[in-house]
């Protein structure tokens, strides 16, 4: 019994040192968000926040460009997100339900986008957003981003798919509903965790796209987050308290999502990423 | 279209819309098993052709216009004057030295990321697969690492690794290592390591999940069974956890291999893959080549080799995975 219960506090402890390392970078933003300068640049660092000096944020936020900066992630991710949706559930309910020629090419074609880096077709579609006058624009960067997120949305919806019986697709069939009402009326309603699941991957990738955003555009009021942020490195005349602040910003909502569709974002990421 | 025109079903089946619907409902009638939804022959098009158009535009045509890029000169100052080289791209990076540090160091970067990443994430796994009060909690926090967003993961690693204030150049000193005035980031002996301390810590949380998960079709009952046997920890987990969780354990290898093959904006944002190109892999050298020397053609030579690199992986990924298959 003894044995046991010993077996039990050091898994505790080592459980805790383990979410020690996981949160303590994030933790850290957090205090040195809150740490006045002297403290920061002293001899020995402070591992305790001041928190007298939570105002940080509000300032942070106050600032227009900031807020710019988050609205434009905002509306990016927001369209990434709603696009890929729409055109991935069509995609994957055609995977997952139908024979047709071409299938396989398709199934290995989402396969091999995702080990495409951006910054191999940055080039080329450069190129094709100049033409298509998409450049300096955040439905251009909705575009980008889409590309990038539509195989592993499609992915996701179609294992959803699959886990949902047939027969329900045939019994609605029997009363007469064609394909597309079959999709509509019985299919999504069954897979909404999965949609919200891929939803919050479509939109977190978006948010935190920094290549295309920082290639394609070029007025600072266009800027999103990610790049604005990622600007901070290497700059002197911006407090290390106000940059962290503004991470910490940026990196909250993303945190947050995540825990909370955690489960179906694990099991998406893996079946979009294993099946074909 | 072959597969469909397998069934006698297509007999009674003329096209249209509405006479795929009665096609169909004859197919409930009749109680028979129908691999496909009703409609005709078109239908999955009319699903497929939004997206894969889309991903024709966006991905495909990119991607070819890349190949030929890889085959001619040109510059980034002038994009849309290309002239032929044949394969002179291909010969001049893999002539160059530093083309071979960057193989190099890509290999080194993606085999410590894999080995650190799997091997920590099971190690995590295994931890928060027992039993101790507050479970549920710590398995949502622990992915923390994973959620946040890469930007401000490299601006927070660039703070901590600060070559006078940050905390991880603190505790460096005070264990002995001294990084140097320019600090860690700067220090061509120490970049590589911190740019993978950085990168396993944001990937092991997301091995673990997945391992977590696999981990619960271990069958108890043979757990036990194993430790009536008198079987030792050791034993157990080689010859049941382990022999449960190797598909996936390979199936997250390779997907770590990808992911760290094409991963830019940490390494890009840490170090620009300096100092002296020790942190320079495949895409960050990819990157510099387009918009720093602006040799566009070379870039593209050296995406092609990524990719092809990228190709072998996965290929011989699922021939290990189906001689294993056929072994069991």
């Amino acid at each position: 019994m003894r044995s046991a219960r010993l077996g039990v506090t050091a898994r505790l402890i080592a459980v805790l040192v383990v979410l020690g390392l996981a949160i303590f970078p994030i933790y850290w933003m957090f205090v040195t968000a809150l740490t006045p300068d002297e403290n920061l640049f002293g001899a020995t660092a402070d591992l305790l926040p001041d928190l007298s000096r939570l105002g940080v944020f509000a300032n942070a936020l106050a600032d227009g460009k900031v807020g710019r900066w988050l609205l434009n992630s905002f509306v990016i991710a927001a369209g990434t997100t709603a696009l890929s949706i729409g055109l991935g559930i069509p995609l994957g309910y055609a995977m997952s339900r139908f024979t047709f020629r071409g299938k396989a090419a398709v199934g290995l074609t989402l396969l091999f986008t995702q080990m495409l880096p951006e910054a191999l077709l940055v080039v080329p579609l450069f190129a094709v957003f100049r033409r298509f006058d998409l450049l300096n624009s955040l439905h251009g960067l909705i575009l980008a981003d889409t590309a990038f997120t539509l195989p592993v949305v499609a992915l996701i919806l179609k294992g959803a798919i699959d886990g949902v019986p047939r027969d329900l697709d045939e019994a609605a069939r029997v009363d007469g509903g064609r394909p597309l009402t079959v999709l509509t009326r019985i299919i999504l309603p069954l897979i909404a965790p999965a949609t919200a699941a891929a939803a919050v991957i479509a939109f977190f990738s978006a948010w935190n796209e920094y290549v295309f955003a920082v290639t394609f555009v070029f007025d600072k009021s266009l800027q999103p987050a990610s790049v604005g942020v990622a600007s901070f490195i290497g700059e002197q005349d911006t407090s290390i308290q106000s940059i962290m602040a503004v991470a910490l910003l940026f990196t909250l909502p993303a945190v947050a999502f995540y825990l909370f569709a955690q489960r179906y974002v694990v099991s998406g990421m893996t079946a979009g990423a294993v099946k074909g | 279209m072959t597969e469909r025109n397998r069934g006698p079903h297509v007999l009674v089946r003329s096209p249209g819309p509405a006479a795929g619907t009665v096609a169909g409902r004859r197919d409930g009638l009749n109680g028979r098993r129908r691999r496909s939804v009703t409609g005709s022959p078109w239908t999955p098009y009319f699903f497929l052709a939004p997206a894969a158009l889309y991903l024709v535009v966006f991905q495909l045509v990119p991607l070819l216009q890349e190949v030929w890029l890889s085959f001619t000169r040109t510059t980034l100052l002038n994009p849309t004057f290309s002239a032929w080289v044949g394969t002179a791209n291909f010969q001049s990076i893999f002539a160059n030295p530093a083309f071979r540090q960057t193989l190099l160091t890509t290999l080194v970067y993606v085999l410590a990321c894999v080995v650190g990443s799997v091997g920590l994430g099971l190690g995590v796994a295994l931890l928060l697969n027992g039993r101790f009060p507050g479970r549920p909690v710590a398995r949502s926090l622990v992915t923390i690492p994973w959620a946040a967003p890469g930007i401000a993961v490299a601006l927070i690693a660039v703070w901590m690794f600060n070559p006078q204030y940050g905390i991880l150049t603190r505790l460096l000193r005070a264990v002995g290592i001294d990084p140097g005035a320019s600090g860690v980031l700067d220090n061509p002996q120490l970049a590589l390591g911190a740019i993978l301390v950085t990168t396993i810590w944001q990937l092991v949380p997301f091995v673990a999940v997945v391992l977590l998960s696999a981990l619960q079709a271990v069958p108890q009952e043979l757990v036990e069974a194993a430790q009536v046997d008198g079987a030792g920890r050791w034993t157990i987990f080689r010859v049941v956890t382990w022999q449960v969780l190797k598909p996936t354990i390979g199936l997250v290898a390779v997907l770590m291999t990808i992911w760290s093959l094409r991963r830019f904006e940490l390494i890009w944002l840490m170090t620009r893959g300096g100092p002296i190109g020790s942190t320079r892999t495949l895409v960050i050298d990819l990157y510099a080549q387009a918009f720093e020397s602006k040799q566009l053609g070379t870039a593209a030579a050296i995406g092609m080799v990524g990719i092809v690199i990228s190709l072998i992986v996965i290929v011989g990924s699922q021939l290990v995975a189906r001689a294993a298959a056929k072994e069991a």
